[in-house]
C-alpha cells in the first residue's frame, strides 16, 4: 500500500518535474554566459506548440520534436541578435517574448486547429518506454551514484576544496557501493521500476543533462570560457576569446533547452497542446535556476526540492485514508507548500544566490 | 642595447583631443622605461595603441626593428608584449590557475581541461619569477597586490617580454609596492623590459632607468633617471614650477571642535575594526591620520560621518554629544566630508555638475522653495562654484562621470567647502590624481585650516601626511598607536609604528 503510494507519488514528481529542470537548465546556461532568458515561459509555450504541429502534419513525434527545437533556434537565434548584437534590453526582450507566445500561439491555434481550447490529439511519446526490471536495477545504480556525486561536489565546494578528480574518486567509493547495494534490495527495485516505466524519452533527457551541463561548465574548456564571460567580458576579451561566440551559442542552447522542455509536456506526457501550456512552469523553472545558484546540479537539487514538495500533497491525500488527520489540512496549503518554501529558503536559509557578475548586461567593444 | 619598441610619429586623434601628437620613442630591452604625464596626457592612449586596442591614425610601431601593426590585444600579445591595466582583467570567482590560463587552456583530448597541469604550469611560472601564489585561491579572496600578481603572471605565462604596467601603484599599499618593485627588478633580470606608466615622480625615480615625460600628447623630453629630479620631471610634467613643498602658514590654534572618546566600531562584515580610539580635533589645526590601508581607518571615518553606527563610545561636535547622529544632522552641525571613493560615493555619476554641486544643499532655501527647486538658484551657484574652484569644462551640464578624476574631485571639494564646515573630514583627497590636481586639493585644505576650520586628513601617502598636517595619529590595528608632531617626527618613525613594530602607551592624541 505504502509502497504503491509511493511509486505514484515518484511517477508524478517526475512528470512534474521534467519540463521544469529542462527549462532550468536552459537559464543556466544562458545566465553563465551573462544573458538573463526571462523567456524560458514563452519559448516553452512555443516549442510545445510547434512540437505538436510538427507531429500533426507527419504523424511522426521525432520530426515534431525537430520543428519544436528548430522553432527553439530560430527564436534563441534572434533573441541572441537582439540582446548581444544589439545589446537590448534582456529583461523587456524575454517579456515580449513571453507576451507573444501568448497570444501567438492562441492565435495559431485557432489557425491551424480552429480552436482555442486544445488541439487533436498527435502521435507523442506520451506511451512512454516500457523498461525491464534488469534495467530499472541500473537506473538505480545511476541515480544513486548521481546523487553521490552532486552531494559530494557540493560539500566539496562548501570545504572550498572543489577538485576534479577527487570528486570523481570519492563518488566512485562511496557511490558505487551504495548503489549496487541498493540494487539489490528488492523493494528500492520495485519502486524504481515503477516509477520509471512508462516514462517518456524526456524523463531520461532530463536526468542526464544536469550531470552533462555541470561537466560542460566546470571541466571543459568552453566552460571555463563561457564562466568567464559571464563574470568579466572585457577579461576574457583582452585574451582573445570572443565574447559574441559564446553568447550567441549559449543563448540559442539556451531556448532549444525552453523548446524541448516545451516539448516534453506537448508531446511527451501528452499528445496535445493545450492552450493553458505551460502555465507557468516557465517561471518556476526560472525559480529553480535561482534556488539553485545557477549551476545544474543546484538546479537538479531545487527542482527535486520543488517537486518533493509538489507530490506531499498527494502523498498526503493517498494517505488520509489511513490517517484521517491529515485529511483535514487544506488542499490550497499543500498546493501553495513549494513555492512557501521556495520563499523561505531564499529569504536566508540556502545563503545568498549571486548571479555571474555580467549576467544581464551587454557587452560593448572598446567601451571605457 | 638595441630598441625593443620604437614608435615613429605615433598620432592619434579622439573628436574632442589630439591625444597622442606625433610621439617619438625607443625603448631598450631590459630597462625599466618610466612614461609620466598628468592624467590626460595621453598615456593611457599611447599603450593602448602599442597594445592594439587603438589603431594610430599615422605613425609606425617597429618591434624588434621590425615594422608591425598591432590589430588587437591577441597580436600584441603573439609579439610577446603583455599589459597589466590599471582596473585588472581577472574574473573573480575562477582560480588563480583558471585566470591564467584562460584563452590558452591546458586540456586532454582538446576538450577537457587538465587541471593539474594548469596548477603545475602555474606554480612552476611563479616560482621561476619569485611570485610565490596558491594556483588554487580563488581570486576574489586574495589581496589587490596578490590579485596584480597574478595579471603579472598571466602576462608572462603568454610569452611577455615586454610588461605594460598602468598605474601599477595606485592600489597598492607601501608594502605591496616595495613587493612590485622587487618583482620588477626580478623581471629584468630575467630579461624583461617594463614599462612602467605613472604620475607618481618618487616612485618613477626609484624604479625606472629611464623616464618619457608627456604633456597635452607630446613627448616633452626623455630623460636618465639618474641625471634628474622630481622637481624637473614636475616642470616638464606641468610645463610650470611645481610647488612639491609646501610653505604652511603659522598655526592659529582655536578651541576645541571635534572630539572623540573610546570609540568602537565594527566593519561591513560584523569584524572588529575601531577598537577604542580617542582624539580631539581644535580649529585652525589639520591632524592626519596615517596607516597601511584596512587598520580601521575606513571605518572611523564612516562612523564620523554618520555612515556607520558606532557599537559604543562617544563623538562630539562643538562640545554637544552627536553619537549615532544621522548623516544630515552632522552635515548641519558642520561636518563635512571628501570621501574616499569620490565615484561611489562622493558623487552621483549620471547627475551633471551643478546637480552634484549643491547635493546636499538642495533641499534648503535658496535652491528649493517648499517641494520646489530653484534651478536658476542652483545654476547661478554651481557657475559661481566652477570659476572659484576652476572645473573644467566650465560647463555646468557636464555629466559628472564624463569629468577628468582631477575635476571630479574639485566638484565635490567645491561642494563641501561650500556647506560652510566647521570641520573636513578628507580621506584620501588626492587618491590617483596627478600633480596639478594633487596641488590644488593640498591648498584647499590648507585654506580651510587658515580660515579657522578643522581638518581632519587620512590619507595612506606619508608624504601627503606630513607635508600637510599639524599633528599626526598612526592608526595600526584599530587603534591609535602613536601622536606625533609633525615638525619632530619623519617618514621612518612613522612607518615603524604603522606596521605595528612600535607604540606609544595610552595614546590620547
Amino acid at each position: 500500500m505504502f509502497q504503491q503510494i509511493l511509486i505514484a507519488a515518484l511517477f508524478s514528481m517526475l512528470q512534474f518535474g521534467t519540463p521544469i529542470l529542462i527549462a532550468g537548465l536552459g537559464g543556466v546556461i544562458s545566465e553563465n554566459s551573462g544573458v538573463v532568458n526571462l523567456a524560458l515561459e514563452g519559448i516553452m509555450r512555443m516549442g510545445g506548440f510547434f512540437a505538436v504541429v510538427g507531429a500533426y502534419y507527419t504523424g511522426n513525434p521525432w520530426l515534431g520534436l525537430a520543428l519544436g527545437i528548430g522553432m527553439g533556434a530560430v527564436m534563441g537565434l534572434l533573441a541572441a541578435w537582439v540582446t548581444v548584437s544589439w545589446r537590448g534590453d534582456q529583461v523587456v526582450y524575454g517579456v515580449a517574448v513571453n507576451v507573444f507566445a501568448l497570444g501567438g500561439m492562441t492565435y495559431l491555434l485557432q489557425l491551424f486547429f480552429n480552436t482555442t481550447g486544445h488541439s487533436p490529439p498527435v502521435s507523442s511519446f506520451s506511451s512512454g518506454v516500457v523498461i525491464s526490471p534488469t534495467f530499472a536495477q541500473g537506473l538505480l545504480v545511476f541515480l544513486v551514484v548521481g546523487l553521490t556525486y552532486a552531494v559530494v561536489s557540493w560539500s566539496m565546494a562548501r570545504m572550498k576544496r572543489s577538485n576534479a578528480k577527487k570528486t570523481l574518486i570519492l563518488t566512485a567509493v562511496i557511490g558505487l557501493p551504495l548503489g549496487i547495494a541498493f540494487s539489490f534490495f528488492a523493494p528500492a527495485r520495485e519502486v524504481v521500476f515503477g516509477a520509471f516505466n512508462k516514462q517518456t524519452i524526456f524523463v531520461y533527457f532530463a536526468l542526464i543533462l544536469p550531470f552533462l551541463l555541470h561537466f560542460l561548465l566546470y571541466q571543459t574548456k568552453w566552460g571555463l570560457r563561457i564562466r568567464a564571460v559571464g563574470e568579466n567580458p572585457k577579461a576574457a576579451d583582452t585574451l582573445g576569446i570572443n565574447i559574441y561566440v559564446i553568447r550567441y551559442a549559449c543563448v540559442i542552447l539556451s531556448y532549444v533547452f525552453g523548446a524541448i522542455a516545451g516539448a516534453s509536456m506537448s508531446i511527451g506526457q501528452l499528445d496535445i497542446f493545450d492552450n493553458h501550456m505551460p502555465a507557468g512552469k516557465g517561471f518556476i523553472a526560472l525559480a529553480a535556476m535561482i534556488f539553485g545558484k545557477w549551476k545544474p546540479l543546484g538546479t537538479l537539487a531545487a527542482v527535486l526540492f520543488f517537486t518533493l514538495a509538489g507530490v506531499a500533497g498527494d502523498l498526503i491525500q493517498g494517505l488520509s485514508t489511513t490517517y484521517p488527520v491529515l485529511a483535514s489540512i487544506p488542499r490550497g496549503w499543500l498546493n501553495a507548500f513549494p513555492y512557501m518554501l521556495t520563499l523561505l529558503a531564499l529569504a536566508g536559509f540556502v545563503g545568498r544566490a549571486v548571479p555571474p557578475a555580467a549576467d544581464g548586461i551587454p557587452y560593448e567593444k572598446g567601451e571605457k | 642595447m638595441e630598441p625593443v619598441i620604437e614608435l615613429k610619429g605615433i598620432t592619434k586623434q579622439f573628436p574632442a583631443v589630439l591625444a597622442n601628437d606625433h610621439i617619438d620613442m625607443s625603448i631598450r630591452k631590459k630597462e625599466v622605461f618610466a612614461i609620466v604625464g598628468e592624467n590626460g596626457a595621453g598615456k593611457t592612449t599611447l599603450m593602448n595603441i602599442i597594445y592594439g586596442l587603438y589603431q594610430p591614425d599615422s605613425g609606425k610601431i617597429l618591434i624588434r626593428g621590425k615594422e608591425t601593426r598591432i590589430n588587437g590585444p591577441h597580436q600584441a600579445i603573439a609579439e610577446g608584449i603583455g599589459m597589466v591595466h590599471q582596473h585588472f582583467m581577472l574574473v573573480p570567482v575562477l582560480t588563480v590557475a583558471e585566470n591564467i590560463v584562460l584563452g590558452i587552456e591546458p586540456t586532454k583530448a582538446g576538450l577537457v581541461m587538465d587541471m593539474d597541469r594548469a596548477r603545475k604550469e602555474v606554480a612552476e611560472f611563479s616560482q621561476k619569477y619569485g611570485m610565490p601564489i596558491d594556483p588554487d585561491a580563488r581570486v576574489e579572496y586574495l589581496p589587490v597586490g596578490m590579485q596584480q600578481r597574478v595579471e603579472i603572471i598571466k602576462a608572462l605565462f603568454r610569452g611577455a617580454e615586454i610588461l605594460i604596467l598602468d598605474e601599477p601603484t595606485a592600489v597598492l599599499t607601501p608594502l605591496e609596492r616595495e613587493g612590485l618593485f622587487l618583482t620588477i627588478n626580478a623581471l629584468i633580470e630575467q630579461g624583461k623590459t617594463v614599462i612602467f606608466i605613472s604620475h607618481k615622480l618618487n616612485e618613477v625615480m626609484a624604479i625606472a632607468d629611464r623616464i618619457a615625460v608627456l604633456r597635452g600628447g607630446r613627448v616633452m623630453g626623455v630623460v636618465d633617471s639618474k641625471e634628474t629630479s622630481e622637481a624637473q620631471l614636475a616642470r616638464m610634467m606641468v610645463g610650470r614650477d611645481v610647488v612639491l613643498d609646501i610653505a604652511k602658514n603659522p598655526q592659529k590654534l582655536g578651541e576645541l571642535v571635534l572630539e572623540v572618546q573610546d570609540l568602537r566600531a565594527k566593519n561591513e562584515r560584523g569584524l572588529d575594526a575601531v577598537k577604542g580610539i580617542s582624539f580631539h580635533l581644535r580649529r585652525g589645526e589639520i591632524l592626519g591620520i596615517a596607516g597601511v590601508e584596512g587598520n580601521g581607518q575606513t571605518e572611523l571615518i564612516r562612523v564620523l560621518t554618520g555612515m556607520a553606527k558606532a557599537e559604543s563610545g562617544k563623538v562630539l561636535v562643538n562640545r554637544k554629544e552627536m553619537t549615532g547622529a544621522t548623516v544630515k544632522s552632522l552635515r548641519r552641525a558642520g561636518i563635512a566630508h571628501i570621501p574616499q571613493d569620490r565615484l561611489r560615493t562622493g558623487l552621483i555619476l549620471p547627475f551633471n555638475i551643478s546637480e552634484n554641486i549643491v547635493l546636499g544643499m538642495h533641499a534648503e532655501p535658496p535652491f528649493a522653495r517648499g517641494i520646489v527647486q530653484q534651478r536658476a538658484e542652483v545654476n547661478r551657484f554651481a557657475k559661481e562654484k566652477e570659476d572659484e574652484f576652476d572645473v573644467r569644462p566650465r560647463d555646468i551640464t557636464v555629466k559628472a562621470k564624463s569629468l577628468s578624476g582631477g575635476n571630479q574631485q574639485k566638484v565635490i571639494i567645491a561642494r563641501e567647502v561650500s556647506s560652510g564646515p566647521e570641520v573636513m573630514i578628507a580621506a584620501q583627497p588626492t587618491r590617483g590624481l596627478d600633480i596639478g590636481a594633487t596641488e590644488f586639493v593640498h591648498r584647499k585644505l590648507l585654506e580651510e585650516r587658515d580660515k579657522g576650520k578643522a581638518v581632519l586628513l587620512q590619507s595612506l601617502e606619508l608624504e601627503e601626511i606630513l607635508s600637510l598636517s599639524d599633528r599626526v595619529m598612526v592608526m595600526y590595528g584599530g587603534e591609535i598607536v602613536g601622536c606625533f608632531e609633525t615638525k619632530t617626527t619623519n617618514e621612518d618613525e612613522l612607518a615603524h609604528y604603522m606596521l605595528g613594530l612600535k607604540r606609544q602607551e595610552h595614546v590620547k592624541a
